[in-house]
């Protein structure tokens, strides 16, 4: 069986697409992902270490 | 005589207590109005007017802010100094009319 001409460049066109399929690449970063909580943290330890020394100043024996 | 002699010794003993009252007589609320002691920007009491029994009394006072300073900082995981700073402020903050306190260049004020 003989193709006609014209299919040729529709056959190569076809493969090459299928060839070059799109895909989205994601790829994970090398470094591990870091997210900053320090600030919260260091707020919650100048609350507790406020209530605490409010305390402590109330010690006649001490302050 | 047995009796005289046990009586010579309770007033040996009282006369001691007496005297080891004595050096502690001044309080650390009479140091601070009569301002012969001040609060430091470190977080301790600093002397003003040097005598015997005033340093003895901010060398105890001292010691006991640094054991609660230390203890606060070790329970929060931030260093002494920075608590004991933080005392400072507080102290400063909240000390009564006639007490003296060091200001952030180091010389003495009396608020």
């Amino acid at each position: 069986m003989k193709l006609p001409v014209v299919f040729v460049p529709l056959l190569i066109f076809i493969s090459l697409q299928s060839g070059c399929s799109p895909t989205v690449k994601i790829e994970p970063p090398d470094k591990p992902i870091v997210i900053n909580l320090n600030v919260k943290i260091e707020h919650e330890i100048k609350i507790k270490v406020d209530k605490e020394l409010d305390n402590l100043i109330e010690n006649e024996q001490l302050f | 005589m047995k009796h005289s002699l046990s009586v010579l010794v309770l007033c040996g003993l009282f006369v001691s207590i007496l005297l080891s009252t004595d050096v502690h007589a001044i309080t650390l609320q009479q140091a601070k109005s009569t301002a012969v002691v001040g609060e430091q920007t470190n977080g301790y009491l600093g002397i003003i007017k040097p005598s015997v029994e005033v340093e003895a009394l901010v060398k105890d006072v001292n010691s006991k802010r640094q054991q609660h300073y230390q203890r606060i900082a070790q329970k929060n995981g931030i260093s002494t100094e920075d608590v004991a700073k933080l005392a400072a402020e507080k102290a400063i903050a909240a000390a009564d009319k006639g007490h003296a306190y060091q200001n952030k260049q180091g010389e003495w004020q009396i608020k």
